[in-house]
């Protein structure tokens, strides 16, 4: 289909409109704006009196979101350059003023500023993950091949790990936090020739988290919130009233739908059992009512979205353009699977949300500009005829 | 476009792009494939679980009990919805308490009857509770304050309202014993709330899930019907005019010979002569429906006691002593129920006493039915008669002389009755007193009717003396309902109509579910015998004992009635006078007892006449029935005084208003009797007999101690 549209695109004024991502795109957020009012009615009526209060809202936020992508998408990216140490740094104002009187608690915990907007706050790790995408496209354009040596590896994460750590100490935010992180390594990676540098410290990374969690659970040295979350994830049902609960519910939610599921609106664990069904674990609920087969649907319109994407990259006009894309793809991939992976208890329990399905504001406002950027190198994408 | 310095996404960069491709996309079988197994090894067990943990709970929604109104409408019971104030500390602890202090200032705020510090040990204590309910019954004017606190703060947390319906007596006191009351739990006690418990109560909803073919939860409600309401033939116009003069004889005599309540008891049924439609039944010590357990209605009152017997049986006794404060802080709780149940009682259903003289018409109407007398007989009253080895007392124990029939009942002659009963025998007597339900339940609508077979002896346990006492209303007991039920009888042509409370029941929505149509049980007596009766009760009126009952305006009859009570040498008696009016065409009678009035000398029946007689005065104009009778001046002047407007209309309507002719009567009546010639005992105060010695009370004539004797007017 790619090729198709490439090769009916004739001369320089005529864009290339990637029908399939629009179409996975699309989808996906009418798919979770459906979602959202089946897991959320319930709760949504009984804590505010509205069974569309959750749904107005996303659909509010969705709608912003594709008008700013359609938007971004009209601009050139390389507009966009020229603001990449500006973001980085805006992030980094955002992320501190959590701390202010502006900040918003909210479920436990600080992570939201005002917006001044009613109803809507932002999420500064949001800013902060399209600002390391803007930032190491700039950087990595600059750097030029030492990019190759370990030095400009190291010079290359230092933005990139102080957001990390200003998301995970100030906000007490570790999921958002490794998001960033893994979405400049994956840049990197893809602009270095090198795998051997990238297979090593992967391997390390894999070693330490399994040392970790055998220190956790074999020895007391780990006390804490985050301890007690990777017991609970080797043993949910150690502790099925408090800390195992929301994983167990998924679980008993995703079992309990099986091949065919309940049926559209028939899920019970969304009926107050399964806390969080609109937002991190609204995947359990697409599992209990639509069954493999829905969970399935979902997973390959990511996997559609995301060779779609793959294909504007490699055909990119530049390289920054080129790794922009990769910084979405990165982004989008990266939330996917580790929510699927939360949400089915193949790692630890951390708050991750579903991109374009869960419920958030922030969220899917940036995710649809990072969607934006895309589209806006697909348009500078030239036929070149091979 | 810089397109010198540009440089190319290039090959190997594309390469990775489709590695991290591959990533993903490996991520995301594998995902798969670790769902697949999920759903394979658990689905049928996570099912199970899911299904568990739902609650499938039936709750019950609660049927709203029926309203009891008068036959106007008015509301005598009704439901309101209230609130129970309940703490969830499991809520409000949540988010390391920061909820807490909010929440317990908002509720200080609102509710200052609150100890909000024993509410934060409280929650501090017991953070896992969900439920301590710290007030109840909160109308929603008092909650709604706080109500719009919490919307407002978001911080204000853990505090529900539990809804309830709770019953109202708008009346308060009001026809207290006939109402009857209910516990918590909705169900009646006493009276109405007791009797048609069932039809005011509905039947409550419930709400539940079930699982259907598909296991899927389903939700079914069966909405619940809410109560009967209950239509009174109760007026409470006629009511209030009841209980406004037992409360006025009440604060008349109280603590007049003894510290306490006018009367021991004083009981007052109006009731429809020709349906048996009470309109009003009351009696007085009586308490507050709101409050029932308000210790300040048993003040003044008599204390009884519990008395257990053997095999679980327990009697109540009363102790002789007046409960006052000191008395009433000295009790225990167990005592303190005992006597409030003792006055949560109907007296006018469930205490009998000896009805005395107003059973002679009853004795008079059997012999006349029966033929064994005539209504031109006369008879001979020397004071006393022999019966076997007892010498019975007239109560003018100087005899009235020979007398007609009429005036044998206007003058309640003793003798007279006695020869009467004799004459007719046992068993006819037996069976006219079977024939008024004497002995028997009237069945009257009201719960806790007084069971009597036990103090009535029938025909063949009868002796001579049983007989002879009998005739004039001693030696059994009878209640209120029985004795004003069988007076209807005699009066009305001999139709007995079953007495009741309700003349129809409703649905919430107005729609009629059962009529209660009055209903004739039986015929008592002919409509020629009525007829007798009314023209000699007619004459206890007009020359007998019953002259002052009278009301202004109009012609009434009836009969009075004074039994001294066990044991016969103490000085204690029940008077009491049954009344009817109009008195050739009686619609409504009126009953009052009044049982140990708190004086001296007991045995006055002026103090039930008087009753009856303020009752009829005000009862009657408001019933619209008009006035047959001239008004004497004073009479108008007492009317004016009572301030009736439609008394002073009938009045003033009246041409030629002559002086009374009852006062003329009165004083051709008026003889001297024997007794008024003996001197009166310097020493005692009262008359002394020169013959036997035996004191006599220097205004009745009768004597102070009693031997075998009913003192009968």
């Amino acid at each position: 289909m790619a090729a198709e549209n490439i090769e009916r695109t004739r001369g320089k004024t005529e864009h290339h409109v990637d029908v399939s991502l629009w179409f996975a795109l699309l989808f996906l957020l009418c798919f979770g704006l459906v979602m959202i009012y089946s897991a959320s009615s319930y709760t949504a009526f009984a804590d505010y009196g509205d069974q569309m209060y959750y749904l107005k809202r996303q659909a509010v936020a969705a709608g912003l979101g594709l008008i700013a992508m359609v938007f971004v998408s009209r601009i050139p990216y390389h507009f966009w350059e020229r603001f990449s140490l500006f973001g980085v740094l805006a992030s980094a104002v955002l992320i501190c003023l959590v701390k202010t009187p502006l900040g918003v608690e909210s479920h436990g915990a600080r992570r939201w500023i005002k917006t001044g907007i009613p109803g809507f706050n932002l999420q500064p790790a949001e800013v902060a993950k399209i600002a390391v995408i803007l930032f190491l496209a700039v950087m990595i354009c600059k750097m030029g091949s030492r990019i190759k040596t370990w030095k400009g590896l190291i010079v290359m994460m230092v933005a990139p790990g102080v957001l990390f750590l200003m998301i995970w100490k100030i906000t007490d935010n570790m999921s958002s936090a490794l998001i960033v992180l893994a979405i400049a390594a994956l840049m990197v990676f893809v602009a270095s020739p090198d795998y051997k540098k990238f297979i090593l410290v992967g391997f390390l990374g894999v070693a330490a988290a399994v040392g970790l969690v055998m220190l956790v659970k074999y020895t007391d040295v780990f006390d804490s919130f985050r301890a007690t979350r990777i017991r609970v994830w080797l043993n949910p049902e150690s502790d099925p009233d408090d800390k195992g609960f929301q994983t167990l519910q998924a679980l008993y939610a995703i079992g309990s739908g099986g091949v065919r599921g309940k049926g559209l609106g028939q899920s019970m664990q969304k009926l107050s059992f399964l806390p969080e069904s609109q937002n991190d674990m609204i995947f359990s609920i697409i599992c209990e009512e639509l069954g493999l087969l829905g969970a399935a649907a979902i997973m390959l319109m990511f996997t559609i979205l995301i060779w779609r994407m793959m294909i504007i990259a490699n055909n990119a006009p530049d390289l920054f353009g080129g790794l922009l894309v990769t910084g979405v793809i990165s982004h989008i991939a990266v939330q996917a699977v580790l929510n699927v992976a939360v949400v089915t208890n193949t790692i630890p329990n951390t708050g991750i949300s579903l991109p374009f399905i869960s419920y958030g504001g922030s969220s899917v406002i940036f995710l649809l500009v990072e969607m934006g950027l895309v589209f806006s190198v697909a348009r500078e994408i030239e036929y070149r005829g091979y | 476009m810089q397109k010198q310095k540009t440089r190319q996404f290039g090959r190997i960069s594309q390469k990775k792009v489709l590695v991290l491709f591959f990533l993903v996309l490996a991520a995301f079988i594998f995902l798969f494939a670790r769902i697949v197994s999920l759903i394979k090894n658990n689905e049928m067990e996570y099912q199970k679980q899911v299904l568990s943990q739902r609650s499938y709970d039936s709750r019950t929604l609660p049927a709203r009990r029926g309203d009891i109104v008068d036959s106007k409408g008015v509301k005598l019971a009704t439901c309101e919805k209230v609130y129970n104030l309940v703490v969830d500390a499991s809520v409000m602890t949540t988010k390391d308490g920061k909820y807490i202090e909010t929440t317990l200032e908002a509720l200080g705020q609102c509710f200052p009857q609150l100890d909000i510090s024993e509410i934060r040990s409280f929650v501090k204590q017991n953070p896992g509770n969900q439920w301590h309910v710290v007030l109840k019954k909160l109308t929603f004017d008092e909650i709604s304050e706080f109500k719009a606190l919490q919307s407002e703060n978001k911080e204000i947390k853990g505090i529900w309202f539990e809804e309830e319906f709770r019953r109202v007596y708008p009346g308060g006191s009001l026809a207290a014993d006939a109402i009857g009351f209910t516990r918590t739990d909705n169900h009646g006690l006493y009276g109405l709330e007791e009797f048609y418990n069932k039809e005011l109560n509905g039947v409550d909803g419930r709400t539940y899930g079930y699982l259907d073919d598909d296991l899927n939860l389903q939700r079914t409600v069966k909405p619940a019907v809410d109560g009967y309401t209950v239509h009174s033939t109760l007026d409470v116009n006629i009511q209030s005019i009841v209980e406004k003069y037992l409360q006025k004889f009440n604060e008349d005599h109280k603590d007049h010979h003894h510290p306490g309540n006018g009367a021991e008891n004083l009981g007052c049924i109006v009731m429809e002569v020709n349906t048996g439609n009470i309109l009003a039944m009351a009696s007085y010590p009586t308490f507050d429906l709101n409050d029932t357990k308000d210790l300040s209605a048993l003040l003044g009152g008599v204390q009884v006691e519990q008395v257990d017997k053997e095999n679980g049986y327990f009697e109540i006794k009363k102790t002789g002593k007046y409960i006052d404060q000191e008395l009433l802080d000295s009790m225990t709780d167990d005592e303190i129920m005992t006597n409030l149940n003792y006055l949560w009682k109907n007296y006018c259903i469930t205490s009998s006493y000896e009805p005395g003289s107003t059973f002679k018409p009853f004795t008079v109407a059997a012999a006349l039915e029966t033929d064994s007398i005539s209504t031109d007989s006369y008879y001979e009253c020397l004071g006393s008669w022999q019966v076997g080895p007892h010498n019975i007392h007239c109560h003018n124990r100087y005899g009235d002389g020979t007398i007609s029939l009429k005036t044998a009942v206007a003058q309640s002659c003793n003798v007279a009755m006695m020869k009467i009963a004799t004459t007719m025998g046992a068993e006819k007597f037996s069976k006219f007193q079977q024939a008024f339900n004497f002995g028997l339940k009237t069945n009257v609508d009201l719960a806790g009717e007084a069971r009597t077979a036990d103090f009535l002896r029938g025909a063949d346990e009868m002796d001579p003396s049983d007989l002879a006492t009998y005739s004039f209303g001693q030696n059994f007991n009878v209640t209120m309902i029985q004795l004003a039920t069988g007076f209807c009888s005699l009066i009305n042509g001999g139709y007995y109509y079953e007495p009741h409370m309700v003349s129809k029941i409703t649905n919430s929505s107005g729609v009629t579910v059962k009529n209660i149509e009055p209903r004739i049980l039986k015929q008592t007596i002919s409509a020629s015998t009525s007829e007798y009766i009314r023209e000699y009760c007619k004459a206890v009126v007009t020359e007998g004992t019953g002259k002052a009952a009278r009301p202004a305006g109009y012609m009434i009859g009836g009969k009075t009635g004074t039994a001294q009570t066990y044991p016969r040498e103490g000085n204690d008696f029940v008077v009491s006078f049954i009344g009817y009016a109009p008195a050739d065409d009686p619609q409504v009678l009126v009953y009052v007892v009044v049982d140990r009035v708190n004086e001296a000398k007991q045995d006055n029946v002026g103090y039930a006449r008087e009753i009856v007689r303020n009752i009829f005065t005000e009862v009657l104009p408001y019933m619209n029935i008009f006035m047959t009778e001239e008004l004497s001046d004073k009479e108008v002047k007492e009317l004016e005084e009572r301030k009736l407007e439609n008394t002073l209309k009938y009045g003033k309507a009246m041409e030629n208003p002559d002086e009374g002719s009852g006062e003329t009567t009165q004083g051709e009546q008026e003889k001297d009797p024997a007794w008024k010639s003996f001197p009166i005992d310097p020493a005692t105060g009262y008359r002394k007999d020169p013959s036997t010695g035996e004191l006599l009370d220097p205004d009745t004539g009768d004597p102070v101690k009693g031997t075998y004797s009913a003192v009968d007017f």
